[in-house]
């Protein structure tokens, strides 16, 4: 904590004690590592087997025939049907560990003798119920909430990079710079990303890439306009000149100087842009415009559940599991806002 | 000299048009085939239908005409003839009479003086004779269509205002004859002289037309009306009586099936479709169904399939091994998909042309799902290794390939597919796009397989499927880009063989080559239609007939059920009350194939 300034440790000292905004932002923290390891807890292969003698660690890597556990066939072993072999025989020194949800998001299985959507139940093991094709709705949850933050944070990461150097560079260069960057800006903000998504996606099938690349595209741009009057703001004051004075150049003066000083109005956008990433997602893959089927998605999984309301499971499981992530990063939002909200520390003389 | 010649231009029109009939026509007719209507139906009443989208134009030809509204329009136009929907004979519309010229090229027409136009006009022969010229004018901007009549037909003469003829540019069997040359009349007096602006002038514009219906009111974006004339002309004629019955057809945009559906439980629409297993079976269900206020009906049809599937695209390197085309389509798990999401209510299709009656090979069975033919035939074929993923390969090159398909709804159903053929080694990547997009992929020949189906037509069509001359180039409909001279040689013996018998043989001779082929993996076929309507809907005894696609269609050859208006106003009581009647499930055999 040594190398952080007593301004920071005061901000973090009051962001611990808004209650609300840092239990959240732990439990968010807990779901993002549990999904990122989500291969150990949620997978339709084991974790572990036991198998005359010798170990089988499946999670990850190369898949195990069949034939590696003397099964008749050579595709990926069943490990669920592996299981109750082993079960099944006498004495049998054999056994799989599975993990917690023994499905994969991308698997159907079914009931022999029942039509898919299965309701949620603790005997099948779907606790959340199946979709319309029979696969586990909290597997396609956690797997897709995973993908729903990558992308929201690789979003981010991107918008804010060319937001801020945009920014940056237009306020502190002014002038004609700054005027060409703004028509710049009004000329894109004005673009409809929609139909720009939907023409693309009837072109080629976005991937993960395409699709945050496209959106970082068309919304860097909301950025800048902070940054801008920010680093006008800061370009004035005599730090700057001193570094200037001292014959420090532009990008060190923007980027070492003016951009810690502007920090605090970025970090507050942050939660929000999170919010609004994983929405984006959302309500592109709810439209089919989003990522290519069968990847696992809360939009995908919205639209299922809105075309057969008659399932509460499904569109309650989506709506849920949306509504308490998004809740739960606003409330990180508010209190990263309150936490660095400078007025809390102005004094009047 | 010079004057002479001018005489001649003058009068060589009239010459032209004063054609004589050959002598010896056998004109026929039919007025004895069996009517498929109630007589006794009663008039009168507001039927209430929707759409998704409203449609771009009302034009029937030209840009953005290829819509779905379009066949509501078209239903109202009448034929020369038409086929009877249950025994396909030939029976009168526009022409009473008809006749068969020596060369097996020409159809000779009579038609009845009482035909009008919705305008009052009558429709005679040179409505036929306009026909033609507007179909190849090139201010229609259809080349499609510019093209058609242009090569197809030879010649459309008039005889005298009653009387014409059409020649085709090749000989047919004669049902084939009406069915490909068959043309209907184009009002020219509506029309006139055609300009650059005919396409934007008639967007919104009421044609003329001859059937029972026309468009009476439309709000834009909202809803189009269609009422019934008042005296139409052939209203009393044997095969429209009883049909046609309602007075206003009333088509609504409700741009969401799931919130028709919505209003179809309200009463504002009369009738559902639900061929697809999730609306029949979780969705139509519940008190109005159980107290019997809304039936449901479960129709068996007898009519050609449309072959829809998987098309393999040959000119792909590694679809271009016959063997390992069969191990794919052993490999496909087809049976598990209509045991699960499709609740076993579709069955799998076996052939390209199914439902053609004796045209059809019923000894092609599609290849079920077996993992041992399919590890045969892809291990004779070299796909011997395997990587990491458990996926076949050959030379370091994965045995991976793209599905491309048009509807999200048919997502689950390729991931099961998806699923299983990858216990065969095959890894295969869902690729869903929009409707339009898919089209063109096709059209430009850039899928692997592409999920698709082709609408039917009226006896096989082998050429535009499955010869070269179509293969290797885009915009054609041979997508499997089937090369292949012995079967050139059948499909063009095939097109100009006029003996039906023999045009049979060669029929089935060619499904089993295709099947041989294994370039089209035939999915799925439905062999019903189903749906549901409100208790005051009424139909003739048999609702349909062996080729209803639905029973639900007010124009066509449907058009057969009435409304009881007092019933409507009874049942909404009952419903207010909770009044139950009994709940009605009928299901129709009558035109079930057994195989």
């Amino acid at each position: 904590m040594s190398s952080f300034s007593p301004q920071a440790l005061r901000r973090w000292q009051r962001f611990k004690s808004i209650k609300r905004g840092y239990y959240s932002a732990i439990a968010i923290s807990i779901l993002i590592v549990l999904s990122l390891l989500a291969e150990l807890w949620i997978n339709n292969r084991a974790l572990m087997v036991k198998y005359e003698g010798a170990y089988y660690f499946p999670t990850y890597g190369d898949i195990l025939p069949g034939e590696t556990f003397d099964l008749d066939y050579k595709w990926e072993t069943n490990y669920r049907a592996l299981k109750r072999q082993f079960k099944s025989e006498p004495n049998s020194e054999n056994w799989v560990l599975m993990p917690l949800i023994p499905f994969s998001p991308n698997e159907n299985d079914f009931i022999e003798g029942e039509y898919p959507p299965y309701e949620p139940s603790l005997a099948s093991g779907h606790y959340l119920g199946t979709d319309m094709s029979g696969r586990d709705i909290f597997a396609r949850i956690i797997y897709g909430f995973r993908i729903a933050i990558v992308f929201s944070i690789f979003l981010l990461s991107v918008t804010y990079i060319i937001g801020i150097a945009v920014g940056a560079a237009m306020g502190y260069f002014g002038g004609a710079f700054d005027l060409f960057f703004q028509r710049i800006i009004e000329i894109l903000s004005n673009v409809p990303i929609l139909y720009i998504i939907m023409i693309v996606a009837s072109i080629i099938t976005p991937n993960f890439w395409t699709l945050a690349l496209l959106l970082a595209g068309f919304s860097w741009m909301g950025m800048t306009w902070y940054m801008r009057t920010e680093t006008y703001r800061e370009n004035a004051r005599e730090y700057v000149q001193a570094a200037r004075a001292l014959g420090a150049g532009h990008s060190r003066i923007m980027f070492l100087h003016i951009l810690p000083n502007s920090i605090s109005i970025l970090v507050t956008f942050f939660p929000f842009s999170v919010v609004g990433g994983i929405t984006a997602l959302t309500s592109l893959d709810y439209l089919g415009f989003g990522l290519p089927p069968p990847t696992p998605s809360w939009g995908e999984l919205l639209q299922q559940g809105t075309t057969n309301l008659e399932f509460q499971w499904i569109w309650a499981s989506a709506v849920g599991a949306l509504s308490v992530v998004l809740t739960l990063v606003t409330f990180v939002g508010e209190a990263i806002r309150e936490a660095f909200d400078p007025k809390k520390y102005t004094f009047y003389e | 000299m010079r004057y002479l010649f001018f005489i001649a231009v003058l009068i060589m029109p009239l010459l032209a048009q004063s054609k004589t009939l050959p002598k010896d026509l056998q004109w026929e007719t039919n007025n004895s085939a069996d009517t498929w209507a109630d007589p006794n139906a009663t008039k009168g009443g507001v039927f209430n239908d929707y759409i998704i989208s409203f449609p771009p134009t009302l034009r029937t030809i030209g840009p953005d005409s290829n819509n779905s509204f379009r066949s509501f329009i078209n239903a109202n136009k009448m034929g020369l003839v038409s086929f009877h929907p249950t025994t396909w004979e030939i029976i009168p519309e526009i022409a009473t009479h008809w006749a068969y010229g020596a060369d097996k090229k020409t159809v000779y027409y009579k038609l009845d003086p009482a035909a009008k136009w919705s305008d009052g006009k009558s429709v005679t022969a040179d409505d036929f004779l306009y026909t033609i010229k507007f179909m190849r004018s090139p201010h229609i901007n259809a080349p499609w269509y510019n093209n058609h009549y242009t090569e197809q037909f030879e010649d459309v003469s008039k005889y005298d205002d009653h009387t014409i003829s059409i020649t085709g540019a090749v000989a047919r069997s004669k049902e084939e004859l009406h069915y490909y040359y068959g043309l209907g009349p184009t009002p020219e007096h509506f029309y006139g002289e055609l300009d650059g602006d005919w396409v934007k002038k008639h967007n919104w514009k009421i044609v003329p037309n001859t059937g029972p219906y026309q468009i009476s009111k439309i709000k834009k974006g909202k809803s189009v009306e269609f009422s019934l004339k008042e005296n139409w002309w052939a209203k009393d004629y044997r095969y429209n009586k009883g049909r046609y019955n309602v007075n206003k057809v009333v088509i609504k945009v409700i741009r969401d099936d799931n919130i028709a559906f919505r209003h179809f439980e309200k009463g504002d629409i009369d009738s559902f479709d639900l061929v697809h297993p999730d609306y029949w079976h979780n969705k139509a269900k519940g008190k109005l169904f159980d107290n019997g206020y809304i039936h449901k009906v479960l129709f068996y049809n007898d009519m050609p399939r449309s072959a829809s599937g998987f098309f393999l695209n040959m000119d792909k390197p590694i679809l271009s091994d016959n063997d390992t085309r069969i191990g794919i389509a052993y490999a496909l798990n087809f049976e598990k998909v209509i045991k699960t999401v499709l609740r076993d209510d579709y069955e799998r299709l076996n052939a390209f042309h199914e439902g053609y009656g004796d045209y059809s090979n019923k000894n092609v069975k599609a290849r079920p799902f077996d993992l041992e033919k399919a590890n045969h035939y892809l291990t004779k074929a070299g796909w011997t290794e395997y990587n990491g993923s458990g996926i076949r390969i050959k030379n370091g090159k994965e045995l991976s390939l793209e599905i491309s398909y048009a509807r999200k709804e048919h997502t689950d159903r390729w991931t099961i597919i998806k699923q299983d053929a990858k216990k065969a080694g095959i890894n295969l990547e869902l690729k869903l796009q929009d409707a339009t997009a898919q089209y063109k992929t096709v059209m430009q020949k850039q899928h692997d397989i592409a999920a698709m189906g082709w609408s039917t037509g009226f006896k096989p069509a082998f050429w535009q499927h499955f010869h070269s001359d179509n293969a290797h180039k885009p915009q054609t409909n041979n997508v499997t880009n089937f090369d292949d001279k012995q079967i050139d040689d059948l499909i063009m013996e095939y097109r100009f063989e006029t003996d039906t018998s023999k045009r049979i043989a060669l029929s089935q001779k060619l499904e089993q080559m295709i099947h041989d082929s294994a370039a089209f993996i035939p999915s799925f076929k439905v062999s019903y239609t189903r749906g549901a309507h409100w208790r005051w809907l009424k139909f003739p005894k048999v609702p349909g007939t062996k080729t209803s696609a639905t029973l639900y269609s007010p124009f066509g050859n449907g058009g057969v059920f009435w409304i009881d208006s007092k019933m409507k106003i009874d049942t909404m009581a009952a419903r207010k009350s909770s009044t139950r009647y009994t709940p009605v499930n009928n299901v129709y055999e009558q035109f079930k194939v057994t195989q």
